[in-house]
């Protein structure tokens, strides 16, 4: 412990240097925009910027490569919140209530409550590296594919449902996204599947495109297909003292932030989409647990709060892992590692004794750069939230573009923007006969981790099923999933009352 | 829009600061790469660096362009399709030749030219250091007594290193279970975990974990010995005739003019030989390894029949 602090004080040392604080603060700052822009992610930015370091020495590229990471975090709420765009995968279900929220005049409280929550859930994921980090890869370990399955089948049962508004509807979304899914080829024979004879499908279909197709170009259609008169009505100008959150919404997203930041931080260790996971968790424990759930969904600041903290502290432990094992649990965490090994270093169990100025500059340079990206989000917050001053006529065709150019550089392809416009359609039906895309997206993620897991475990098994429950972690995960399936049906039997039971009612 | 031309920025200081300018008929424009692979996956590191220092030799700036899809599908078929007049080149890397055996393409290894070959790392399994097996006889008795029970994980069903363990186990006379997993970091870290009994990898992949002594290579399907572990012996040297690798290279439309071919040639390979590039690969341990044009179109002949067989027999 003792030791780790006075690591941490040459780390300051190291990161402080006037070069290594430039260099986290271009991270931040390319970070912040490319969370900002839809489509282009972490991913595609961290991987652009790799040649770019070439010249440096190892901790000034690694400092600024992880700013871009950790960056993109704070900045991908941005559209989500203004326009209903994911800015990035991590951020979809910020949309829900960030959307709402600011088409009720409320959008720089939830531009300023997600940088806050983004700093605070950083700062303690930063924490948890410093202390935990050698145990808790460890742990991580453990998790073999029969511990993956039931992982993830436990997740899809409690977050398909994570609007809370039509069950019977999100099942039927999330097979939907399931189907999606399995398009490409197959994850253990190789042959393909549903691409019929098409080149472009054999990888199968983006997620960003889905993404950003259901969310974003569906609620552009939506706004389109309104009267005329109410879409040169309905131009929103936020009232100065509406910019940055109250006393009142402090108050209520501090408990959420903490929350997220732990739930992001444990889920940020699981192998796989731990940011998609751990932000439909959060939301759904402070839906669940809110004094007042039926704000929910209308734009509830505990509904931007929570995930947005889970999403920044799932990236700090997220490099748990990378650095401690050398081995990346997700695509972000992939390309960090290519970009060590163009730098001669390569993570791994002797990183932290090998190169103990790389491993204590970086995480101080996390410090640092959480700091800078806090002061650099704020003020922009009244910058953002009056971009909804633009006539929604001129914001539109603005939003179209702003996708497209987005969405092609994901891949550098055409064929993605088609898709994206594909499911566009979709997403204004969806909407139109109230239908969610989150539990699809969802679906769409957990369904392919799912079946190569399931199908991993049996070949390790030799056709076993007892694989599942033989294991004590995959058993509990299991236990925990028929138990939340089973409390509504034990309620109905035990309880006079259904109005709780069945809240299936239709919205809009 | 305003991040893109940030990157523009950067990527064009760099450019310009290092590509002086001469007067020659065949480069007047850039020239570039197409990676059929994600970004900053190890084709993608290799060719960025070996770009960076080509671009002196050549004369104009080599471009790096990723089109990822259809495993490797896209690009392939997009560069096939290009004009071949040796500006728009593409990473010819080992799936280039099992590809076509597993699903329709439009294209073949003989859809291009050959340029040179920059890269072979030879495959191998790891195990656990604490596993009962000291040496590859131990391990392929074991895999004879218990046939099917051993389980090999690899990077991704039908990929290279999982066709180099189903040819090691046909070499060898043995039966394995393979377990795909989505890439080598997954199949390291099962095997860090006991969830398999040993994976098929390509260096750098675990090789950070049998330095921490937390992994051991219990068959190395090398020509000869890292000089990083000289103690770990190759299979060849313990009885067992097989070598296998996979190979990274470049190569151009078909129909490229012979005289462009060899421009290109020559300046990759002064980019090859480059201190700053030997230091980059050196660091991204990868072994480098020099074939011209003629040798690396026989290399990859010989390999699109090899996988040709291996393939039919897996499907039947």
């Amino acid at each position: 412990m003792l030791e780790s602090l006075q690591n941490l004080a040459n780390g300051f040392g190291i990161a402080t240097t006037i070069h290594n604080l430039f260099y986290c603060l271009i991270g931040a700052i390319v970070g912040t925009l490319i969370g900002v822009l839809p489509g282009i992610g972490p991913i595609a930015g961290i991987a652009l910027l790799i040649p770019a370091t070439f010249g440096l020495n190892a901790t000034s590229a690694i400092i600024m490569l992880a700013g871009i990471y950790y960056g993109a975090m704070y900045g991908g709420s941005t559209t989500s919140i203004l326009l209903n765009v994911p800015g990035e995968t991590a951020s979809v279900i910020t949309c829900i209530d960030g959307y709402q929220m600011a088409q009720k005049g409320r959008a720089g409280p939830a531009l300023a409550i997600a940088a806050i929550g983004s700093f605070i859930a950083g700062t303690l994921g930063i924490f948890g590296l410093v202390f935990l980090a050698p145990p808790l890869a460890q742990a991580a370990l453990a998790f073999g594919p029969p511990e993956y399955f039931s992982l993830m089948i436990f997740g899809f049962i409690v977050l398909s449902n994570v609007t809370g508004t039509s069950l019977l509807k999100a099942l039927m979304m999330a097979t939907i996204g399931l189907i999606i899914g399995t398009i490409g080829l197959d994850p253990v024979t190789g042959d393909t599947r549903f691409s019929f004879g098409s080149v472009s499908l054999l990888g199968g279909i983006e997620f960003v495109a889905v993404a950003i197709g259901l969310f974003g170009i569906g609620e552009v259609l939506i706004n389109v297909h309104q009267p005329k008169e109410l879409l040169d009505q309905r131009v929103i100008v936020p009232r100065f003292r509406d910019l940055y959150p109250s006393l009142q919404d402090l108050k209520r997203s501090i408990g959420a932030i903490l929350r997220g930041a732990g739930i992001g931080f444990g889920i940020g260790l699981v192998p796989g989409p731990a940011p998609v996971i751990a932000t439909y968790s959060s939301y759904m424990i402070e839906r669940k647990i809110s004094k007042h759930p039926e704000e929910f969904g209308k734009g509830a600041i505990e509904g931007v709060a929570g995930p947005e903290s889970a999403n920044n502290s799932s990236c700090q432990s997220a490099f748990i892992p990378l650095f401690v094992l050398g081995i990346p649990f997700g695509p972000v965490t992939a390309i960090m590692l290519g970009a060590f090994l163009i730098h001669g270093v390569s993570p791994g169990p002797l990183l932290i004794s090998q190169h103990p100025e790389l491993f204590w500059g970086v995480i101080a340079s996390m410090y640092i750069g959480n700091f800078i990206l806090l002061l650099l989000n704020l003020p922009f917050v009244p910058f953002f939230a009056n971009i909804l001053r633009i006539p929604k006529r001129i914001l539109l065709p603005l939003i179209i573009l702003f996708c497209m150019t987005g969405m092609y550089t994901v891949n550098n392809s055409i064929f993605d923007i088609w898709m994206m416009l594909l499911f566009g359609a979709l997403g204004f039906l969806m909407r139109k006969w109230a239908y969610e895309g989150a539990p699809l997206l969802l679906a769409l993620v957990l369904g392919p981790k799912l079946e190569v897991a399931f199908r991993q475990s049996l070949m390790i098994s030799h056709g076993d099923f007892g694989v599942f429950v033989n294991r004590p972690i995959s058993m509990a995960f299991l236990f925990a999933a028929v138990v939340f399936l089973s409390i509504p049906i034990i309620r109905i039997i035990f309880k006079k009352k259904g109005g709780e039971g069945n809240r299936d009612k239709v919205k809009g | 829009m305003l991040k893109k031309v940030v990157i523009g920025l950067v990527l064009s200081l760099i450019v310009s600061i290092s590509v002086p300018l001469f007067a020659a008929e065949f480069p007047t424009k850039e020239v570039q790469i197409i990676i059929p692979w994600a970004a900053g996956g190890a084709t993608d590191l290799i060719f960025r660096a070996l770009a960076a220092t080509t671009g002196k030799y050549l004369g104009k700036a080599v471009v790096v362009v990723n089109r990822p899809g259809g495993a490797g599908a896209v690009g392939y078929t997009e560069c096939m399709k290009a004009p071949p007049d040796g500006y728009t080149l593409v990473s010819a890397i080992t799936p280039l030749t099992i590809l076509p055996h597993q699903v329709s393409t439009a294209f073949t290894y003989k859809s291009f030219d050959p340029i040179i070959n920059v890269v072979r790392d030879p495959g191998m399994f790891l195990v656990r250091s604490d596993s009962p097996w000291k040496n590859v006889n131990e391990f392929l008795d074991y895999a004879k007594k218990n046939p099917g029970m051993i389980t090999v994980g690899n990077s991704g069903a039908g990929g290279g290193v999982h066709l180099i363990a189903l040819a090691f186990e046909k070499t060898a006379g043995v039966k394995f279970n393979h377990i795909p997993f989505a890439g080598g970091g997954p199949s390291v870290t099962a095997l860090l975990g006991g969830h398999v009994n040993a994976v098929s990898v390509s260096p750098p992949e675990g090789i950070e974990h049998v330095k921490a002594g937390k992994l051991r290579i219990i068959a190395l399907f090398a020509e000869k010995r890292f000089e990083l572990f000289p103690d770990v012996p190759t299979v060849k040297e313990q009885g067992i005739d097989f070598t296998m690798g996979q190979w990274r290279g470049l190569a151009a439309p078909k129909g490229t003019p012979p005289d462009v071919i060899k421009k290109l040639h020559d300046a990759f390979k002064k980019g090859m030989e480059d201190p700053v590039f030997i230091k980059n690969a050196k660091d991204m341990s990868v072994n480098l390894s020099y074939l011209g044009p003629e040798e690396f179109g026989k290399l990859m002949a010989h390999d699109h029949e090899f996988y040709g067989k291996l393939v039919k027999e897996i499907k039947k």
